[in-house]
This record gives structure tokens, sequence and C-alpha cells, in this order.
């Protein structure tokens, strides 16, 4: 792992301010522990670990919520996630600090490290853990680090996290077949590229019988590849409900008029309600 | 019954191992850091096997559904290596913060030297600061007389008794542990320290209150199976259900929860096994069909 920076991560007072609020009784504790940081930092790496037991593990609660310019849905967040993130906002922890954490913490500690991330300031660290979460393959520490929060959009552009890279952990999405709206905005991120990788997943999945991620009619609708329309018609009559209803979407995202007639004929025999509306707007248009 | 192993070295075993073990009812293992049978040369090498303790090791045992918990420290006999053992004593802190890290250990005295005492009494310091139990080795040259050089160096620390295990014990120690509100720690082996039908004659004559069995098992002629056997022992030798699983699972728990990350309903169900899923970007499938394993 590349760590990052020496540069202090540093975040708005406002922001500082907001995410302690959301620690409730437990506030008083995380001062105290900064403090003890403050005086002797290196007890940082001393403190990180026992954030669970001291300030707590249940959500933070409070659903989908815009916070330091990041959103974050703060149901999924726990207390010690967000202790972790004020606690290196309010040290100014300096990229490789955190990476440091990550690189030295057992599971648990590393998916803290990484949800810490959506509250602070984009940066070398971000890309270098993202990294980390490609190549690990770790099911909850993808989860922690791009879903739940717009921080993979906000960190693409990035130097380090060009679009292939992007593509390359979207597809890493795919292939543990986590939903596409926990990352909040990436469907904006489609291209051709990434619908070609996902496109050829989803026939090597055919090929062994196994199932193929849902959303990549959603994908394939916004940025078409060589055989998505094909899939996008298919995807229609596909006997799971959720893979109707993305490629109804991919389709009126797609806005081929042309297809129309393709929802028209499956529209009276759809049994779900939600599909149907899609393909009616779709068939309308 | 499920089986709570107490004190084994994964590190140095094989996947067959975890397979067997969880067959046989073993729920949770908890592995102290330990000697590798060849020195380490520089405080790095500590780091990484620490890290892997709390990451790949435990990561290894819940592909076979056990829980893997473990302790941190210097052990003895490196205790006496100057090239390491300040820089092991300096890192410790940051270990023993860990939620899966549930004692200091395995600590103690190898060669009984002046080094080892002060490693040891330095080690039951930072249980004191940290909350937590200490695993204490105990010789295996010249036991009975490091027994009790380690029972004074605890009474010394003011470490409560309770919070200690005086491990690898044997006939002549259990006399020295019994009355001392220490827990007492045996390490069954195939053909040395002790054996199961030794251990039978031991439980009998003492029971089985404030006492912990284990296999020990490392790198060398060891069985990671020692605690299982054992049981089977007491039970054909007509000690009560009961009071074999209070030794085999109710005692380690007990003993081990007095670090406050550790209860039996956290081992109420077999650790989460997702053979998809990959530490590091590796598996224990090496190549294989997860579906078909």
């Amino acid at each position: 792992m590349t760590a990052g920076p020496a540069a202090a991560i540093l975040l708005a007072p406002m922001a500082l301010s907001e995410l302690r609020s959301l620690l409730g009784d437990a506030a008083a504790t995380a001062d105290a522990l900064l403090a003890e940081v403050r005086a002797d930092r290196s007890r940082l790496p001393v403190v990180f670990p026992g954030l669970p037991r001291r300030l707590g593990r249940e959500p933070v609660r409070g659903g989908r919520r815009t916070l330091g310019g990041a959103l974050v849905d703060l149901d999924a967040f726990r207390r010690c996630d967000v202790a972790a993130a004020w606690l290196l906002g309010a040290l100014g922890a300096a990229g490789d600090e955190v990476t440091g954490l990550y690189a030295h913490g057992d599971i648990d500690e590393r998916a803290m490290a990484l949800r810490s991330l959506h509250f602070l300031p984009v940066g070398q660290a971000t890309v270098a853990l993202f990294g980390e979460v490609q190549r690990t393959n770790v099911v909850l520490h993808l989860e922690a680090a791009v879903c739940d929060g717009d921080l993979f959009v906000r960190t693409l552009g990035q130097p380090g996290f060009d679009q292939p890279t992007a593509n390359r952990l979207l597809l890493k999405l795919a292939f543990l077949d986590l939903p596409l709206a926990r990352v909040f905005g990436a469907e904006r991120t489609a291209n051709g590229e990434l619908s070609r990788m996902l496109r050829d997943l989803a026939t090597e999945r055919e090929a062994a019988g196994r199932s193929v991620w849902r959303d990549t009619n959603r994908l394939l609708g916004r940025a078409p590849c060589p055989g998505a329309i094909a899939r996008l018609i298919g995807g229609l009559e596909h006997g799971d409900d959720g893979v109707r209803l993305a490629a109804a979407e991919g389709l009126l995202a797609l806005g081929r008029n042309d297809l129309a007639p393709f929802a028209k004929e499956r529209l009276n025999r759809e049994p779900r309600a939600d599909v149907q509306a899609l393909l009616q707007r779709f068939a309308g248009g | 019954m499920l089986i709570f192993e107490p004190h084994i070295h994964m590190f140095s075993r094989i996947t067959d191992d975890y397979e067997r073990m969880a067959l046989a009812g073993v729920r949770a293992v908890l592995e102290p850091a330990f000697w590798l049978g060849q020195p380490r040369t520089h405080v790095g090498t500590f780091v990484d096997y620490f890290d892997t303790l709390v990451g790949w090791e435990r990561f290894r045992a819940q592909q076979f559904g056990i829980h893997h918990f473990c302790t941190m420290g210097l052990n003895p006999r490196e205790a006496n290596d100057d090239r390491v053992n300040a820089d092991v004593l300096a890192l410790l802190p940051r270990y023993l913060e860990k939620d899966g890290v549930l004692g200091v250990g395995e600590i103690g005295l190898d060669d009984q030297t002046a080094t080892e005492e002060r490693f040891l009494a330095a080690q039951l310091e930072l249980a004191k600061k940290h909350g937590l139990p200490a695993l204490i080795h105990t010789p295996h040259r010249d036991k009975k007389r490091g027994f009790e050089r380690c029972i004074a160096i605890v009474k010394e620390s003011s470490l409560p008794m309770e919070r200690v295990l005086l491990d690898h014990g044997n006939e002549e120690t259990i006399k020295l542990t019994r009355d001392l509100g220490c827990w007492s720690g045996f390490s069954i082996y195939p053909h040395t320290k002790m054996d199961p039908a030794r251990m039978v004659a031991i439980a009998t004559e003492h029971g089985v209150e404030r006492m912990i069995i284990n296999s020990a098992a490392d790198w060398g002629v060891s069985d990671p199976m020692m605690v299982p056997r054992t049981a089977v022992k007491l039970e054909q030798a007509g000690v009560s259900r009961a009071r074999i699983e209070q030794l085999v699972w109710k005692n380690p728990i007990a003993f081990f929860a007095q670090s406050g990350r550790l209860t039996e309903a956290m081992l109420q169900q077999p650790a989460r096994a997702n053979l998809r899923e990959t530490f590091d970007g590796n598996s224990v499938l090496r190549g294989q069909d997860p579906d078909k394993v």
C-alpha cells in the first residue's frame, strides 16, 4: 500500500461540530480520548482500536444526510465510525496516519478506518485505501469504503483514481453482488468501457450457470456497448423481478423510441406494478 | 459438547487441523503470541506476526466456523534478546486494545534469567493498565522453582490472582497454585508434558475449579485434538458431563471474559464463514470451487 503524503486532513469546524453532535452521550468520552491523543500523538494507534468498545457500535441513524459536503446514509454508520472520523478530523491527521491505522487494524478496525473516509476531505489516503479495497476483496471493506455514501463519485478524478480505476472498482461491486444504489451517484459514471466489462462478466456468469448482477442492465442502458440492446430487451422476459426492473430502467435511460414496441408487447404480461410503470413511461414516450 | 481451546498456535498448523477441531466441537480457539522456533532479529517481524494473529489467522479460523482470539506478548525466550525485547514491549499497547485480544501472553519465564523477570514484570503492568488477564508460560526446566518465581513476581505486581493463568502445570505445580486464587493451566501433549490419563487423575483429585486444559499445539510434535481426547477420557473415567463442560468450555470463557471482550453469548453460533471472501486478496481455497468445499 502506498501511504499518502504527510499533509494534514483538515475538516471545517462546522463539519467537526456536526460529527460530534452525532455522538450523543458519548461525546464527552470522545473529548477525553481526543485530549489524550493531543497530549501524546503516539497514543492514536492505541486509542483507535478501542473506539467501538468505548463509543459504541450502534448505528447513529438519521437516514440520508449531507454532512460536511458528503452525502451519507447515517443508518449505515456506527457511532464508533463517526467518532473515528471526528477524532481524525479534529487531530488534522496525516494521510499516512490513516493508512497506518488501516494497515495494522483487524478486519473491523479496517472497516472503521474506511467508513471514516466518508466524512474526511478526499485525498491520497482515500485513493490509497480504495486501492487496498480493490486488491483485498473483503466484502465488508468494499461496503465500508464505497457504499452508503457518495465518496466514490467525490473521489473520481483524483490523481490515481481515474475512470478506468473506478470502473474496476464498480466491476468488483458487481462481482460481489452489492447493489449499485448503495454507491450514491455511481450510475452517473456509466461509460461504454464499464458496460463492456459488465457485459463480459454477465456472459461468463451465464456460461457457468450462475446469476448475473441485477444492476448490469441499469448501466448498460445509460452507456450502451455492443450487445447491450439485446440484453435489455431479453431482460424484460427474465424470471427475476429485479432483473426486469433494471432492464426497464435501462431501456428508459437508453431512450430509443424505436424499441418502444418491445415495452408495449411486454406490458400486458408484466405482473409487477413498478416494472409496469416504467414500461408505460417508455412505451408512452 | 462445545470446546474452547484456550492455548494453541494455529499459525503453525494446517487447515486439516481446523477442520478436525470443528468436527470435534471446538467452537473457539485462543492463540497466544509465542516463540516461532527461531529467533527474530528485528521488531518488524513481530509487527507482521502480531498483524497475522489478528488478521489472516482469524480469517482462516472463520472459514471453518471457529472463532479465533489471541493474547499478545513478548515470549520469555525472546525476552532475553536485546535486539528485540524493548521495541516489542513498546509495540504492545496498540495491540492490547484490539477487540479480539483477550489478554497479555504468553509471557513468563523460560531460562529464569533476570532479564526475563524484568520483562515479565513489565508485561504484568501492561495487563493491569489495559484491564486484561495474563497467560503465563512456566519453564519446562526446573519447573517447580519457575512456578515459585512466577508466583512471586505476580504477587509483586499486584495484578489480581484471578486474572492470572499459570500454564503448563503438572501434578507438582497444582499443589502450589490450587489455593492461590489464580487459574491453573495444563498442556496435554502426545508424549511430553501432561497426557490425558494424568489429567484425569489430577481432575479427579483436585476438581476442575479454576482449571484449564489445552493442547498448546504448535510447530512441534503436538496434537490439536488433545482437548477433545482428554474430554473423552474424563467421561470414560466417570467424570460428569457438567464438570467436563466446565473444564473445556465454561472455565476458559470465564477466565478470558475478564478482558471485558468475550461473552459466552458471542460463541453461541459458529464463526461466520464465507468461502467466497478473501483476506488481503488471499483465500484458503487454493483455487478450489467454494461451492464444492
